[in-house]
């Protein structure tokens, strides 16, 4: 790896978790405060991870294996926040149906 | 499958830990394998006796020591069990100084002073501390460095004097050199004139 | 209040006492960059690094002791079995922590032989104390140990948090172990003391400090035991899951065979996954109780604690896991950024918080909020952020210079450290430093002074 890709490449992995946070947190205050504009950032924000995925996987000099973990692990974010979010709801309502 | 039930959880949580648990017990024990002394990435200590380089392995897309022919350290060979003392006498240096509390040895420790992994080989004995301390061969300077390091400072970041004995000092000098000899995936990359990339 | 809440509130006062001596001596450690020269001889940057970082580690630890004895009473409905000895075992632990203090600041350091590791300095990062305080260290362990379980035996009572807690106690214990040897190969000596600081830092202290936190939580914001529990379980499942082979992120360049770069890079690269899951989950606590809190600085500070594991932990770890990246980033300045901020996002706000929970009960308000807990939570999260950027960028200067260009030379070293780059990111992080401990000192004042009266009625809600 040459030097400029090692800052490169390291800063898009950066950028890239950043914006899987990003979408995660957009989304779920979004959801919480039922502000559909946060929940069109947080979509944005994932766009963004989605896009550094395939640049990373375009442009710098990782391993094949590592290139397709990110653009897996994209996909992942992709889910985390609704399901999780869907998981806590159905857990917090079948609380109070039991109260 | 109830997932708002927690032992649904709980199941989970312990199948996982257990599952990993067990696979990495399977990796250590091959593990120690590999880097025992005399595994495949650990040479045994007598291997002091030895030219020790490191360069770049196409086949492995990484920087490997090579062990080459006789070059005993401070110019006398030393038997398996006259190397283990040293060894073990270099390490208790190291701890007792707290050495990597300002140096790294493979990237661990503190990050104040340069990384130890290879520094047996670093050029600057030659170029800078053998004309420095006026000694003839790279032990030997390093063993001069090493007890007075106040002596000869290169830079603003001095080392201090932690009071090393000349025994120390080769001692230290002996474990440093065994220390370059093991592979250590290409860690540091690029290192030296020898370990370039071509 | 029960006794061990009692004995937790002299934890939590020696936890923020020596809180207090790892930053004065993070300080310390910094101002060597920018002054050499400083205490040459005298007092050595090695030292300094050694009071910084291990005042961390027990700081941390008593937080974590102080936090489960304060809350087990209250979990299990009576007083902790066998209170007279963790009573005593708390005192011995102290003046261990201070002969070891007055050791590492005027003996320093010894001959190479087994007495210096015994008696003075096993020069072991992270565990540095001798083997005498060492050994001390499981004794207070054990007898911890002790008293979760003979509570639990006597009050007849499990919960699945207690479960949790208690089965994490034996690895807990058992990884300790690993602060003893002096083994000669530097390999097998790194290979099981990564078992201790990573099994530590990244697998139990995560389940403790997730217990803390479910326990927190029940009582700050109100969740239910059953939801608590139902995530713990899930918090334990992807932590460990992905954290056990994490280890392998410490095994690429030591000696260890080649594998280890694929399963640790793999295994680490997931890390970030959960974390997102606990960020979601926070907010969503966040909003489940119409935003309102009784303890305003506790939950402002769980809420910390889930942004920052993920923004420590996950993104810093993140961008220099994978080997390829990680041969030039390991062991620069770019770890001690992610060092920080990790250690920071995932326990520091966590045992913050907890500490609140205790001002709370103490001063006996139904409703802990004010101002000048405000300006500590800023001026700590503006001073960590701070510094890590700085760290960041001189770390990333340093990879790029000295790993990359230099190949890890002497010269190489020397010639990135003088880099502009560089010593700005050191000057930086001095002064992010400074920041960071005014919002220390602030902390300390307002956990220290009585809070205003304000009736239950008028409970503040957390977000505008």
């Amino acid at each position: 790896m040459t030097p400029a890709a090692l800052l490169e490449t390291a800063s898009l992995m950066g950028l890239f978790a950043l914006a899987g946070g990003g979408y995660g947190g957009l989304y779920s205050i979004g959801r919480l405060w039922t502000r559909p504009g946060l929940i069109q950032a947080g979509g944005a924000c994932w766009i963004a991870a989605f896009v550094i995925a395939l640049t990373i996987a375009v442009r710098t000099p990782l391993d094949v294996g590592w290139k397709l973990l990110i653009l897996a692990s994209a996909l992942v974010y992709a889910v985390i926040p609704p399901v999780t979010w869907r998981y806590l709801e159905r857990l917090h309502d079948q609380q109070e149906s039991n109260q | 499958m109830d997932i708002e039930d927690p032992s649904f959880w709980r199941a989970g949580a312990i199948s996982t830990t257990l599952v990993m648990l067990i696979v990495l017990a399977f990796l250590s024990i091959d593990s120690m394998r590999v880097i025992s002394v005399g595994g495949a990435n650990v040479p045994k200590y007598d291997v002091i006796n030895h030219r020790i380089g490191y360069e770049f392995d196409w086949s492995r897309n990484a920087s490997v020591p090579v062990i080459g022919g006789p070059e005993p350290l401070f110019g006398k060979a030393v038997t398996e069990a006259e190397a283990t003392a040293l060894m073990e006498s270099g390490k208790l240096v190291i701890q007792s100084r707290a050495c990597m509390d300002c140096h790294t040895i493979f990237g661990n420790g503190a990050y104040y002073a340069p990384d130890l992994t290879k520094a047996w080989l670093d050029p600057a004995w030659q170029q800078i501390w053998m004309p420095m301390t006026g000694k003839a061969t790279r032990e030997d300077a390093m063993v001069e460095f090493l007890m007075h390091p106040d002596k000869y400072p290169t830079w603003t970041r001095a080392m201090p004097n932690l009071q090393l004995t000349e025994d120390e000092a080769r001692a230290t000098v002996a474990y440093l050199k065994w220390l370059s000899a093991i592979d250590t995936n290409g860690f540091p990359a690029n290192f030296g004139p020898s370990g370039q990339q071509p | 209040m029960y006794r061990s809440q009692k004995l937790s509130l002299r934890y939590y006062t020696a936890a923020i006492a020596l809180f207090g001596v790892m930053n004065l001596f993070g300080l310390l450690s910094a101002l060597y960059y920018l002054y050499p020269s400083l205490l040459f001889n005298v007092f050595n940057f090695n030292m300094s690094k050694i009071m910084h970082i291990d005042t961390l580690v027990i700081w941390l630890l008593m937080g974590f002791l102080g936090a489960v004895y304060w809350y087990l009473p209250k979990e299990l409905g009576r007083e902790v079995e066998g209170m007279w000895l963790a009573e005593l075992v708390f005192w011995v632990f102290c003046a261990a922590v201070a002969v070891v203090a007055v050791v590492f600041l005027f003996v320093q350091y010894g001959g190479a032989n087994q007495f210096s590791l015994w008696f003075i300095n096993q020069g072991r990062k992270y565990v540095e104390a001798p083997r005498w305080a060492a050994l001390g260290i499981v004794v207070v362990m054990l007898v911890f140990a002790y008293n979760v379980v003979a509570t639990c035996i006597k009050a007849r009572r499990m919960t699945g948090i207690m479960w949790v807690l208690v089965l994490d106690l034996i690895p807990l214990l058992a990884v300790y172990l690993d602060a003893f040897p002096a083994t000669t190969n530097m390999s097998v000596d790194l290979y099981w003391w990564w078992w201790l600081v990573h099994m530590w830092v990244e697998s139990t202290w995560e389940v403790l400090i997730g217990c803390v936190m479910a326990l927190v939580l029940m009582d700050v914001v109100g969740t239910s035991r059953r939801i608590v529990e139902a995530w713990l379980y899930i918090e334990v499942m992807l932590v460990l899951g992905a954290g056990i082979l994490g280890l392998g992120h410490h095994y690429f360049w030591i000696g260890t065979p080649q594998y280890w770069l694929s399963v640790g890079g793999f295994f680490s690269a997931l890390e970030p996954l959960p974390l997102l899951g606990m960020v979601v989950h926070a907010i969503y606590d966040a909003g489940s109780h119409g935003m309102k809190t009784n303890n305003q600085p506790a939950f402002y500070w769980i809420t910390a604690e889930a942004f920052g594991n993920f923004i420590g932990a996950g993104i810093w770890g993140f961008m220099m896991t994978l080997p390829q990246i990680n041969l030039f980033s390991h062991g620069t300045q770019w770890t001690v950024s992610h060092g920080h901020f990790a250690f920071y996002g995932a326990y520091v706000c966590g045992v913050i918080a907890v500490l609140y929970v205790a001002k709370q009960q103490v001063s006996g308000v139904d409703v802990l909020t004010g101002r000048a807990w405000k300006w500590g939570f800023g001026l700590l999260n503006f001073g960590m952020i701070g510094m890590v950027m700085a760290l960041l960028m001189a770390g990333m200067a340093q990879a790029f210079f000295e790993r990359a260009i230099g190949g890890s030379t002497l010269m190489a070293f020397t010639s990135a450290s003088e880099n502009p780059w560089f010593k700005s990111g050191m000057y930086a992080r001095m002064f992010f430093g400074v920041v960071f401990v005014s919002g220390y000192v602030v902390l300390v004042y307002d956990l220290l002074t009585a809070p205003k009266r304000v009736p239950a009625a008028q409970a503040q809600p957390v977000a505008a």
